[in-house]
């Protein structure tokens, strides 16, 4: 098959798993069985109170064409209204979601050398002293919940040393500057966090690879060390980590969740949480279904990116 | 004879769950107060011998709560694991023995339902639940099993698809039986296996899903001196007396360095088992 064909069944694929996500988030979040106004304001809520919520939920319409409006408005840009914050749900989420994308990006910078560095050091000797330290901080960091990791930053780098402030702040009129120190702490949790899946990774194929025989034939011409590392290893090693980075991101979007509460950011996952803390639905819904295309999107890219730099993927299937 | 050999991730993982699993069974009577005892000391002091990580601001031992949380933790992490890989299996086996049309549906649902990040996903149902049921452990088992279910689902299916072309299934097939049967009878035998290291794994995570969700207010609801919980009910404690959060975090850390070092040693030994046979 050509590589046009092989993308655009890909896309096509990614395009309908959205349209399910977006069936199983609008299913579950409006269309449950059971009354929403009451599960919304709980038993004791003034009935008033429920049937004017009823109104505004549409729950009088059956839940096909409430699904329909709600996709035709969500294509259009409009994802409804904010119960709290009787705003649009794009004026509340997105500047939220550039505050997260700004985060994600200082974190995915932090990634790069606290994957790839480590995991070099582990393949030039595999299975000596240094080798063997660098897996056990690996796991001790794998195991440990990101709740933890991320309060024991905050708690060193915070409120023992006071490099950082505890609560991150960010207003309208920073500085670059301020910006990116408010950012820098939470950003160098989450890298961190997200390389320790990264490092494992990278070790593993860098050493399958070190054993293979094209890097036998370099060593054997009398190249040095480093040079076939850097020229022969570790460019074969990206396309597995890069697909490994990419499904991350599934668990990138849950520890930002985590790192936004724990450093009280004012980013997406936080503002999700708060949704799902007041049942506030439109933005619950948009929300997740934000999320799930983030997800979605970033997998695309990362099977298209793998089918551009390895071709032999093309001829299977 | 030779001496059997166990690797070190295993050994190191079995002590760890072994020192877990007393704690959790001894730790409540060992504890030197009743874990809701209020003024047990003074309110929120430091870590002293009487009080190793301290009092909370009712006066409360952080150390004995801390050990009464042993058992909640394994219990849920336990319970809803195996009803995530029940369903899961359930499901993945049976779509991969029917095939066609409904294991298409079966497994294009799957895939959009792990497009949603689990943690997400676990607090949408907790969300959604209503304020009824929140804090109900039910609830948490429930949602630790549902958000398993579609990622058991797939590796059973992919263990199925590794039996359906046998002869054994092909005659169960000829004899009449039905897809449920066969699954059952045939493809499960065969899949244990792969089921078993499943169940181990994602037991690995479970305590790290409650113990987020209790940190994030929809997990278990206090007095219940669940970790997670805790670490977030003492958050404010953190300049004052860090052991009130990091002795729980810890605890929750080394259960989930335990039960990951010994799945590992498991499987390692699995695969050297397999090489040695296939010597």
């Amino acid at each position: 098959m050509s590589f046009l064909r092989l993308a655009l069944s890909r896309i096509v694929a990614s395009v309908f798993t959205l349209f399910l996500v977006s069936l199983i988030v609008f299913g579950t979040a409006q269309g449950l069985p059971g009354d929403a106004a009451t599960r919304i304001l709980g038993r004791e809520a003034p009935p008033a109170a429920k049937e004017r919520l009823r109104l505004e939920l549409g729950l009088d319409m059956p839940v096909v064409t409430r699904y329909a409006q709600w996709v035709t408005a969500a294509v259009q840009g409009d994802l409804g209204m904010s119960f709290a914050t009787r705003k649009p749900v794009s004026d509340y989420l997105g500047p939220r979601l550039r505050n997260t994308l700004a985060l994600s990006l200082l974190a995915f910078l932090f990634y790069l050398p606290l994957s790839i560095l480590p995991a070099t050091l582990q393949a030039r000797k595999p299975d000596r002293p240094l080798d063997r330290l660098i897996t056990v901080i690996t796991v001790v960091l794998l195991s440990s919940p990101e709740f933890l990791s991320a309060t024991l930053f905050l708690f060193a780098f915070a409120v023992h040393w006071r490099f950082f402030p505890p609560m991150v702040q960010l207003h309208d009129v920073m500085s670059w500057g301020e910006y990116l120190h408010a950012l820098t702490l939470p950003a160098a949790t989450l890298g961190l966090l997200l390389a320790t899946y990264g490092v494992r990774m990278l070790r593993e194929s860098l050493v399958d690879i070190t054993r293979s025989d094209f890097v036998l034939m370099a060593e054997f011409k009398g190249l040095s060390r480093a040079r076939v590392l850097w020229r022969h290893v570790l460019p074969n090693a990206l396309i597995p980590w890069m697909n490994a980075t990419a499904l991350n991101v599934a668990f990138l979007i849950g520890g930002v969740v985590v790192v936004e509460k724990v450093f009280a950011f004012p980013g997406f996952g936080s503002a999700l949480v708060d949704a799902l803390q007041f049942r506030d639905l439109p933005v619950i819904t948009a929300g997740v279904m934000i999320a799930a295309a983030i997800f979605i999107f970033v997998n695309l890219l990362a099977d298209i990116g793998a089918l551009i730099a390895n071709p032999r993927l093309r001829t299977q299937g | 004879m030779m001496r059997a050999r166990y690797p070190s991730a295993l050994k190191w993982g079995a002590v760890l769950l072994a020192v877990h699993l007393l704690v959790a069974v001894l730790g409540p009577f060992l504890a030197p107060w009743a874990q809701d005892q209020m003024m047990a000391g003074l309110p929120i002091q430091g870590a002293s011998l009487t009080h190793p990580f301290g009092t909370d601001q009712m006066g409360r031992d952080i150390f004995s709560r801390t050990l009464a949380g042993g058992w909640i933790v394994i219990t849920l992490s336990v319970g809803g694991t195996l009803v995530g890989v029940i369903a899961g299996a359930a499901i993945g086996l049976f779509s991969g023995t029917v095939g066609g049309w409904i294991d298409e549906v079966l497994m294009r649902l799957t895939e959009a339902f792990l497009a949603i990040p689990f943690l997400i996903f676990a607090l949408l149902i907790v969300s959604l639940a209503g304020p009824g049921v929140q804090g109900s452990p039910v609830l948490l088992i429930l949602v630790v099993g549902a958000g398993y279910l579609p990622r058991v689902a797939r590796m059973a299916r992919a263990a199925a698809l590794d039996v359906v072309s046998r002869d054994f299934v092909l005659a169960a097939r000829l004899r009449g039986e039905n897809a449920w049967t066969i699954a059952r009878g045939e493809v499960l035998p065969n899949a244990t296996g792969v089921l078993l290291v499943e169940f181990a794994v994602r037991a690995g995570y479970a305590p790290i899903v409650i113990g987020t969700l209790g940190f994030l207010g929809f997990g278990l609801k206090p007095p219940t001196p669940e970790w997670g919980l805790m670490m977030s009910e003492y958050r404010n404690l953190l300049t004052v007396q860090p052991m009130a959060v990091f002795g729980p975090g810890l605890m929750l850390a080394t259960l989930v360095i335990g039960l990951n070092l010994f799945t590992e040693g498991l499987s390692a030994m699995a695969r050297h088992g397999r090489a040695e046979r296939a010597a």
